[in-house]
């Protein structure tokens, strides 16, 4: 049984893996990049090992490095987090071939759920159902994928067949763009993932993006914790989630009938440990299979925080062979979360990501307010990593205190020198389809801007005139403050000719 | 002092008195303005109402971040105003155009060539950061001149990366 563990990872979900051990007493091992010596994550471990340069594929892709680590450092379990290593299905089996325990499913289920056709091929055979495809084909060539595509329909989605959060995938509306789009989408997927294969699947229109949480232990038990309403996303990259989900909202039945999908998908690849299956839903609440992640996801503190369960460490639990401690008629959600990801991306600028040192960060605090994170003040945010640096999460007893907790949480959030996306979030708390959960996957592309609907707003431009010319006023006034310091009444020359003199 | 400051097509001549009074459009306000952790966030009291904004220099003037809008603000002084009427109208139009990297990053590959013609959305570089495949397109027809990176290359934030002429 272990009690040392290794986290293969690095940001915001290293430091929540590390508190996860904290809390269960277990000494914590932390791997760092060259970029990574000051990160939190190594501040906070008990011991902390260098990888190797700051690109990932020198770092935190080093399988190899990662176990000598493990060893060495005589940590007999690794937690991969999410990205990087987590869904390696070698990986995974490199771990437990040296004797130690990895924080997951058996690389089995990893490799299963991973290669996305057999996933649908899997699951589709225990009845649960998938969006159309070229489900099953193994790896097309682009005349193959271009005969097939007329037959699915467009509007269509390449997916890189490796890949996951965005990366590699396109939407295709037209036979003529394809062949265009179809080779952008390799050559990403290609070096995201180092593998070029991609796929095809309908595109579900007007759909929402609503996932299932489970938890499954060794011993042949699998539970739900409820789903996460995952729908607002700016290109396939989520940007806020919430717990319950506003669609499925008082449909009890809707949501134990998802909630026993998922668990049968779990159960179709033998599955143990935390996991979340994805689903598309219609508007007609008709559900399919999109694909199973398996590892702990980037959003699952708003299900911690409306079921009261701790899931790092409920994996780290399992991990070392525990029964689950809870049934599934003891698994109730109270209240609603929320959770917007802060990304150093400046909304105001096509959302390019924005690098440079966090100067200064007042963080939001007080009732149902909960902040993970990576970063502080003095640290530098480098172009080598993902643009997460912060995941601002708050729970009220219903909906619309939870979104009144957020704006105010927003408000209070103070990050300096970097961009980040908070004003986009506090957009989002204002706009009335939010409000009203009326939103699907394409809602902020398509109708969502930072510059439209100021109706209702208060008008400050006054106030931030004001404030721009004292500013200005304040440099103008310290800039000849400094001049005029400088200013002697007898010429510099003479003055140092005087000083040398005295001196003498 | 007397400054003028241009929201878009709204003007505000601003008088600061001193530490405590300012004069808007002919109007008295009482003012308390402090910096809060040293720079760029500030806290206003405009007769007692508070208000914390984040301000930025920017390359169009200063961008005020209040209540979760951003308000672009040029503030000029009677002397950088009399200047600039002086001159009359803009700079003159400058007709290259100069493709910087909008971040740092990694170029992933160069799909034009020197000397090649291009049409507007043409695709010219494309820079990785963040792990993100960023395609940075062309604003107008041209033909690509001073190419100055090649794949694989790293690049600063604001280098120039290639110009359209």
């Amino acid at each position: 049984m272990f009690n040392k563990v290794l986290i293969a990872n690095r940001g915001e979900i290293a430091v929540r893996i590390i508190r996860a051990c904290r809390e269960l007493g277990m000494l914590t091992v932390a791997v760092y990049s060259e970029a990574d010596r000051e990160a939190l994550h190594v501040r906070l471990a008990d011991e902390a090992y260098l990888l190797g340069p700051p690109p990932s594929r020198d770092s935190y892709l080093r399988a190899d490095k990662i176990i000598a680590i493990a060893k060495k450092s005589q940590a007999g379990a690794i937690h991969p987090g999410y990205g990087f290593l987590a869904e390696r299905a070698d990986f995974a089996q490199a771990i437990i071939d040296e004797g130690l325990a990895f924080i997951g499913p058996k690389p089995s289920a990893i490799a299963a759920m991973g290669d996305k056709e057999v996933a649908r091929n899997r699951v589709a055979a225990s009845g649960v159902p998938v969006v159309p495809g070229t489900e099953g084909e193994g790896a097309l060539r682009d005349e193959e994928l271009l005969a097939v595509a007329p037959r699915i329909g467009f509007p269509l989605l390449i997916k890189a067949t490796a890949g996951g959060g965005g990366k590699g995938m396109r939407e295709v509306n037209s036979l003529e763009e394809m062949p265009g789009l179809l080779q952008a989408a390799r050559r990403e997927a290609e070096a995201s993932f180092g593998d070029g294969n991609v796929y095809l699947e309908k595109l579900v229109e007007g759909a929402r993006h609503i996932e299932v949480q489970v938890l499954a232990d060794a011993h042949g038990n699998v539970i739900h914790l409820g789903e996460r309403e995952c729908s607002l996303q700016r290109r396939h990259q989520k940007l806020l989630e919430e717990s319950p989900s506003p669609f499925v909202g008082d449909d009890e039945a809707l949501r134990q009938e998802i909630g026993a999908v998922a668990v049968r998908a779990a159960q179709a690849v033998d599955y143990v440990n935390a996991g979340t299956i994805e689903f598309l839903v219609d508007k007609d609440k008709n559900y399919y299979f999109l694909e199973m992640n398996t590892r702990v996801q980037v959003e699952h503190p708003v299900t911690e925080m409306v079921t009261g369960l701790d899931i790092v460490k409920e994996q780290i639990r399992i991990a070392r062979g525990r029964p689950l401690r809870h049934t599934q008629d003891r698994i109730t959600m109270t209240g609603w979360a929320i959770e917007c990801r802060i990304n150093a991306e400046d909304p105001y600028n096509g959302f390019l990501p924005s690098t440079g040192r966090i100067t200064q960060m007042i963080l939001p605090t007080g009732p149902g307010v909960r902040v993970d994170t990576g970063v502080y003040p003095g640290f530098e945010i480098s172009p080598y990593y993902d643009s997460l640096i912060s995941k601002l999460v708050v729970g009220g007893e219903t909906r619309g205190e939870a979104i009144l907790r957020m704006r105010r949480a927003l408000e209070e959030y103070k990050v300096i020198g970097i961009r980040t996306n908070i004003p986009f979030h506090q957009r989002m708390m204002e706009s009335t389809r939010f409000l009203g959960g009326q939103y699907d996957t394409r809602f902020v592309e398509e109708r969502f801007s930072m510059e439209a609907s100021e109706e209702g707003r208060e008008d400050l431009s006054q106030i931030a005139a004001i404030l721009a010319t004292l500013v200005a006023h304040q440099r103008a006034q310290r800039a000849a403050h400094i001049i005029q310091r400088n200013e002697r009444d007898t010429s510099n020359w003479k003055w140092v000719g005087r000083w040398e003199r005295m001196h003498r | 002092m007397k400054y003028l400051a241009t929201l878009g097509n709204r003007e505000y001549l601003i008088e600061v008195i001193d530490e405590a009074h300012i004069v808007v459009d002919g109007v008295p306000f009482e003012v308390d303005f402090e910096a809060v952790s040293e720079e760029t966030v500030y806290s206003l009291l405009v007769n007692h109402r508070s208000y914390e904004a984040l301000v930025y220099p920017g390359e169009e003037g200063w961008q005020v971040l209040l209540h979760g809008s951003q308000y672009l603000v040029q503030v000029e002084d009677e002397r950088e105003r009399r200047l600039r009427e002086s001159l009359g109208g803009g700079p003159p139009e400058n007709v290259d155009y100069h493709l910087k990297a909008p971040m740092p990053g990694l170029i992933v590959a160069v799909p034009v060539k020197e000397g090649q013609e291009v049409s507007k959305g043409d695709v010219l570089i494309i820079l990785e950061s963040m792990k993100m495949q960023n395609e940075l397109k062309s604003p107008r027809p041209g033909r690509v001149a001073r190419l100055r990176v090649r794949p694989g290359d790293s690049v600063e934030q604001r280098e120039t990366l290639l110009s359209v002429v």
